[in-house]
């Protein structure tokens, strides 16, 4: 048995040399960058990676990514201190919580580390933080689009990924305002509901919300599974026609409940194209090709970027209807 | 019925807190005794339930699982590739897979534990991080939405429609939920070997001296939790109709609490189905509540919290005598 142990142990140890060599190897050829998102094995952010991985392919990068195991800050701090320690030259991140990145990222750009945030505008301790939608453009279409879907008046509920995630939060509040504004009829219920990252909390939510407001509308949703589960409880409830669901979700999860009416609709952006603006802005970074405005970039087009703060933000809205949904679900999505 | 009914200090404490639960959100809401929301809660703690009653078997047998829930993940995703597989499959071939793939993750832990002599919850740190690993391995961590008709197709046993149009219905997790609590409750209250696993728990060497087989015992005890994580992973797919990898990560740290919750001991001997039922429920009733009252979502962990030390300090020793106490002083003084 002991004899056995000592094998084991040598060969894993055999084993690491050999990894480690061959990740040397690759690094002395190309820049690597390491992108953490907010967490793994979520179709969104297996797309995200594609794009990065394809778009670095074609510029000579090397791409990784990182998915935390739940969506928890901490988890997000440790991928980034390893990312450090392995020595990559750019960083990326979709945080799930901004502030408490700030040191980590700060400790990364003190060692000359490139940093680029997505979903998270205004990102302290970064070099650029970049936008496929505006924070106002994404949540008032969705306002609207919420509104005339409902009718425009009666109670709804509102979901968030997390309390913490910035963006949703953003979007959540222009939508807010959009809707106090133009659908006075429509009412709030309880506060915004932070469970939108998970399906089973947005449906379990949602069966709670439609027992305690019988005369709920509808729940508008930011945070891809809120849709998905808040649109499994409307199925259970059987009132996919008197409650309506709007937000942001991937196609190919979401496809059937569209279809069935359980969601009515709501927007996205590529993930994908994304994950190529993060190669494409690693690599502008690591040529030192200055961002002007009014200048064209791959992925993004036309940008006007907010040199104060650092942020590069465009309007690239992707409609999810029942007449979209299937070429956007083709697309791995 | 005899120990079904016979109620413990923890099983006390928490009717109590369950009692005073009820009395506020309902005087609150108004929305908390209806047929549909009693049904519901017992749909959202159906899960838990099913893995809590798998769990306290091990947990009476002095062991500990930390595995279990990506071990469901795991199964999930071995059943719902077979079916893909075989072009469909039934509930038979599902059920069965389930069930074997469970028990052998299961028992990986058992055989590890007992040949090696290991303490159990280091060994199934270990295995947990070993099957959630090959799982994120092997899948890319992709998830898997075309699944059989049949199998996310809702069954529904029963259904009611109120005169406000409301449905109430009774869904298949709360059936099988049933049977797991009333098969584990016959399994530990009404065989030898129930009484062997308490006896087990309670003291390894006393239950060594008086013949107890160890080797059988444990398997009987891990493979228990196994068939309910095979159970529970066939119907977790029905409901969420679709297999996530991470779906079910962290969820054995809230099954844990919640059995602790509900009186089972860490370390063994100790513990009732009924009292794990509750812990479960007390946990689903709390968070059920909170957004039937209307509460603020960013108050939800403190009340959380607060319920749970409240349930525990209700059934500790010194709160315990100091409740004795005071009624002695109110009694002498009256």
């Amino acid at each position: 048995m002991l004899k056995l142990l000592r094998f084991g142990l040598k060969a894993v140890a055999v084993g690491a040399i050999i990894l480690s060599l061959s990740t040397l190897a690759l690094a002395q050829d190309n820049p690597r960058i390491g992108l953490v998102v907010k967490v793994g094995g979520l179709p969104w952010f297996n797309a995200m990676e594609q794009g990065l991985q394809e778009k670095g392919a074609e510029l000579g990068l090397v791409g990784q990514m990182i998915g935390p195991t739940s969506a928890d800050p901490a988890l997000q701090v440790r991928a980034i201190e390893d990312l450090i320690a392995q020595g990559v030259e750019v960083i990326g991140v979709v945080p799930n919580d901004a502030a408490a990145l700030e040191p980590v990222l700060k400790k990364a750009m003190d060692q000359g580390i490139k940093v680029i945030t997505h979903e998270s505008p205004d990102q302290e301790n970064a070099h650029w933080d970049f936008e496929m939608v505006s924070a106002k453009g994404f949540g008032e279409a969705h306002a609207e689009l919420f509104a005339k879907v409902t009718g425009g008046k009666g109670p709804y509920a509102l979901y968030v990924g997390s309390l913490t995630v910035p963006l949703h939060n953003l979007w959540a509040d222009y939508a807010l305002e959009y809707l106090a504004a133009n659908y006075p009829d429509m009412t709030l219920i309880g506060d915004r509901y932070g469970v939108a990252e998970s399906v089973d909390d947005s449906r379990q939510t949602a069966l709670d919300l439609m027992a305690a407001n019988p005369d709920l509308v509808g729940f508008l949703t930011f945070g891809s599974q809120g849709p998905i589960g808040a649109g499994r409880a409307v199925e259970e409830r059987r009132v996919a026609d008197t409650v309506q669901i709007v937000g942001s979700f991937s196609p190919g999860q979401g496809m059937k409940l569209l279809k069935a009416g359980a969601i009515d609709g709501g927007y996205m952006w590529n993930p994908r194209q994304a994950g190529e603006v993060f190669a494409t802005l690693a690599d502008m970074l690591l040529n030192d090709i200055e961002i002007v405005d009014g200048m064209t970039i791959d992925g993004l087009g036309e940008v006007h970027p907010d040199f104060e703060n650092g942020n590069i933000i465009v309007d690239q809205l992707q409609p999810i209807t029942t007449s979209t949904v299937d070429e956007l679900a083709a697309m791995g999505l | 019925m005899g120990k079904f009914v016979r109620l413990g200090v923890a099983e006390k404490s928490l009717l109590v807190v369950i009692l005073l639960q009820v009395i506020v959100i309902q005087s609150l809401s108004n929305q908390f005794l209806t047929s549909n929301n009693l049904m519901s809660i017992l749909n959202v703690s159906s899960l838990n339930i099913i893995f809590a009653v798998g769990l306290l078997v091990v947990l009476l047998a002095g062991g500990i699982d930390i595995s279990f829930a990506v071990a469901c993940s795991v199964v999930q995703y071995v059943t719902a590739s077979l079916m893909v597989s075989i072009g469909g499959g039934n509930w038979a071939i599902a059920v069965f897979s389930g069930v074997a793939v469970g028990v052998i993750l299961s028992w990986i832990n058992a055989g590890i534990i007992m040949k090696f002599r290991i303490v159990s919850i280091v060994v199934t740190i270990a295995t947990f991080n070993i099957y959630f690993g090959l799982l994120m391995f092997f899948t890319r961590g992709t998830s898997i939405y075309n699944l059989p008709a049949w199998w996310t197709d809702r069954l529904i046993l029963w259904e009611h429609q109120s005169e406000k149009g409301v449905w109430t219905e009774l869904t298949l997790p709360v059936v099988v939920m049933f049977f797991a609590v009333i098969a584990t409750w016959l399994l530990l209250a009404r065989t030898n070997l129930g009484r062997q696993i308490y006896a087990f728990g309670d003291s390894l060497l006393a239950a060594e001296r008086v013949g107890i087989d160890i080797t059988r015992t444990y398997l009987i005890a891990y493979g228990w939790l196994g068939l309910m994580v095979g159970i529970g992973a066939i119907v977790q797919v029905h409901y969420a109709q679709e297999v996530v990898p991470n779906a079910l990560y962290g969820r054995e740290l809230d099954v844990l609490a919640a059995a602790v919750l509900g009186g089972a001991r860490l370390g063994g001997g100790s513990g009732s189905v009924l009292g794990v039922v509750l812990g479960v429920l007390v946990i689903t009733i709390t968070q059920s509540g909170l957004n039937l009252v209307g509460a603020s979502p960013y108050a939800y962990r403190m009340i959380v919290g607060a319920v749970i030390l409240m349930a525990i300090v209700g059934y500790s020793r010194p709160f315990s005598s100091l409740l004795a106490k005071g009624l002695r002083k109110f009694g002498s003084g009256s």
